[in-house]
């Protein structure tokens, strides 16, 4: 495989998807001020569904880009990182608006981030293995099915499960009040 | 006693609050008869002497969420017939919008700033006495069943019940179903499946047990906290039905605007709204085997029986689901008084503004009991008796932020006609026109009108902060 610039094999994919969920996050937050309840709904669906999509999956586009123009396995897993990572720095912004530096930090921890970088690491597994594949069917040797990827996919996607199977979620969600309340007490300032 | 209380208190003609204290004390002296003009403790007394004592609180539920008050699909027979034999406060409310704090608030009768439960993190610590305390101390057998919802370590130790009956999983908010329990400090196992029928099992237990002594039964309800689950005979009965939902709200709220801590990450709204319907059903059917549980037993004349919820619920209004902000949906609460010796119209409504606060005072009122000091709520008693009677001008609203719920700090009022609020930081005061604005659509900070109100507001914001109610 050629390997391309950097500009061309690390920055531009992050930056599809990036445009992609910019664009997505405006349009959503812009709908429900329309008079015309049909054309919100509509446009909250679509920007809804992109913005959602772009975030969870967006590393489809980025890694499996990044994969066929040359990017190493370590600019590949950064730049699967950086979109999603963009949106948590967001949320722990928004969360200045009521708490401290370091509550609003802790806010990064979340059972819903670990939820998505679980599911991150699942999907780089599973399109290291699809994209070796396709490589091996354009006649390039190459081995599909590599440990790591298959860890990464397994692992990811084991502790997604296990995570929300345990009590829906409810019990993550306690554990990291739990440890909040150790750090924080009732809260800062509180 | 703050100084600005007193100031009150002798700048004005003589509060009700010192003429039921008086009363009060004086029935405990075992004095009868006219206490002061126009107020007999007579006139209070139930026909059996002191009465049995019957709170049932639910959770999370929004006011407007009965059959009586007009949903169009919800039915709650029981809660319906409640309200026609008793009296309905079409405006009451919480003092701050969350859980722990309000809960505080029922049993104490004080504001969180004063019995220290601020936000669901803050631990209960027995600082200040709850209500029933006093009852067990005057005669009463007490029992606590159900949510307590007070955080700290488990369950506190409270001797003066003769049943406490909770649970502490999941941050004391327990589980729908196969829920252990902690009955007297001793770990349980559940009789039953669902904990809501369980939850009443151990209400009419106690109900049904031989006594001499009045009884008061604080029954906490889980329903109809997330994930709202009904019971397994009621899943799926509305599944049919329209639902409407404010004009702002869309598919993915649930997932945005900081909502996905409600628990509607997953899930359509309307699913999980009907699913709430569906709950509250469930719970409308066992309180109705508590009013069966009354006539059966024949105490029915001398039972009060209230009904109330630890706060509303907002369901995208303003685009928000759950609870914690001031506007009316989360703040509003269900409250129905049945009261057959005093209510002489049941089936009416009582537009007096009436607090979580005024709970404890309340019973202890109509117990014969004299309310302590320190208890920042007032009596109802009078508004049951006489609905046209005078009530409070204005109450404080105080939010404190629980985290990863993003409110900051808010500090507001509500008065009959408006409301206003101030956010600690990040966000700009917010005031309401309610008689005009009802559904708080039009912010009139920053507005002409706005400017010639503000300095009223932020005056009597801070004479609230120290008086609480006025």
């Amino acid at each position: 495989m050629e390997k391309r610039s950097f500009v061309k094999r690390f920055v531009n994919p992050i930056l599809i998807v990036f445009v992609l969920m910019s664009i997505s996050w405006i349009g959503y937050n812009l709908s429900w001020r329309l008079d015309n309840d049909t054309v919100h709904h509509l446009l909250a669906d679509v920007f809804g569904t992109l913005l959602f999509l772009s975030i969870t999956f967006g590393v489809i586009v980025v890694y499996s880009t990044a994969f066929f123009r040359g990017a190493s396995l370590l600019e590949r897993v950064i730049a699967s990182f950086v979109n999603p990572v963009i949106w948590v720095i967001k949320e722990v912004f928004r969360m200045f608006t009521s708490f401290s530096v370091t509550e609003s930090l802790y806010f990064a921890l979340n059972p819903l981030v670990v939820w998505l970088i679980l599911g991150i690491i699942a999907q780089m597994g599973l399109i290291e293995i699809i994209c070796r594949w396709r490589l091996k069917k354009r006649g390039e040797k190459v081995r599909v099915f590599n440990v790591p990827a298959i860890l990464a996919f397994a692992l990811g996607i084991f502790l997604v499960i296990i995570l929300y199977a345990w009590g829906r979620g409810e019990n993550v969600f306690s554990f990291y009040l739990e440890m909040y309340r150790a750090i924080f007490g009732p809260g800062v300032g509180i | 006693m703050s100084e600005n209380k007193k100031k009150e208190l002798f700048n004005s003609p003589v509060s009700r609050r010192e003429i039921l204290k008086a009363a009060g004390a004086a029935s405990a002296a075992g004095m009868m008869g006219m206490m002061l003009p126009g107020i007999s403790r007579e006139a209070f007394a139930a026909p059996g002497g002191k009465p049995n004592i019957i709170f049932i609180l639910s959770d999370n539920c929004n006011a407007d969420f009965m059959g009586f008050m007009g949903h169009p699909f919800l039915k709650t027979p029981t809660l319906d017939r409640l309200a026609k034999e008793g009296i309905v406060f079409n405006r009451a409310f919480c003092t701050t919008g969350l859980c722990s704090p309000s809960r505080a608030s029922f049993l104490t009768g004080m504001y969180p700033t004063t019995h220290g439960v601020k936000n669901n993190h803050t631990p209960w610590t027995g600082q200040k006495t709850i209500f029933m305390e006093y009852l067990k101390d005057a005669g009463y057998d007490t029992a606590f069943v159900g949510k307590f919802h007070l955080p700290g370590k488990g369950l506190p130790d409270l001797p003066f019940l003769d049943l406490f009956m909770s649970f502490t999983q999941k941050e004391n908010q327990g589980s729908y179903y196969n829920c252990p329990l902690v009955v007297n400090g001793v770990e349980t196992p559940s009789r039953k499946e669902y904990l809501i029928e369980e939850t009443t099992d151990w209400a009419l237990d106690f109900m049904n047990q031989g006594r001499e002594n009045p009884f008061c039964l604080y029954l906490s309800y889980k329903t109809a906290h997330f994930p709202f689950l009904p019971p397994r005979d009621l899943a799926g009965i509305y599944e049919e039905e329209e639902v409407n939902l404010p004009k702002e709200v869309d598919s993915w709220l649930g997932r945005t605007n900081g909502n996905v801590f409600e628990g509607t990450m997953v899930g359509s709204i309307p699913a999980l709204y009907r699913r709430y319907c569906e709950a509250i059903t469930g719970m409308d059917r066992e309180i109705g085997r508590v009013l069966n549980k009354i006539d059966e037993m024949g105490i029915g004349e001398n039972t009060i029986v209230i009904y109330a919820s630890d706060n509303g619920y907002m369901w995208g209004e303003h685009r928000i689901i759950g609870i914690n902000w001031p506007y009316e949906e989360s703040i509003k609460l269900p409250f129905i008084v049945r009261c057959p010796w005093l209510i002489d119209d049941p089936g009416t409504r009582r537009s007096q503004m009436v607090l979580n606060v005024d709970l404890a005072p309340t019973l202890l009122d109509i117990a014969g009991l004299p309310v302590p000091e320190d208890i920042e709520g007032e009596s109802f008693i009078p508004f049951l008796k006489n609905g046209t009677a005078q009530g409070r001008k204005a109450w404080l609203f105080e939010y404190f932020k629980y985290f990863p719920e993003n409110v900051p700090n808010i500090y507001g009022l509500r008065t009959e006609t408006h409301k206003y609020f101030e956010f600690e930081k990040g966000l700009k005061p917010e005031l309401y026109d309610l008689v005009v604005d009802p559904k708080e659509k039009r912010n009139l900070y920053g507005t002409a009108e706005g400017e010639a109100l503000i300095p009223g507001m932020k005056a009597m914001l801070k004479e609230l902060k120290a008086v609480k109610t006025m």
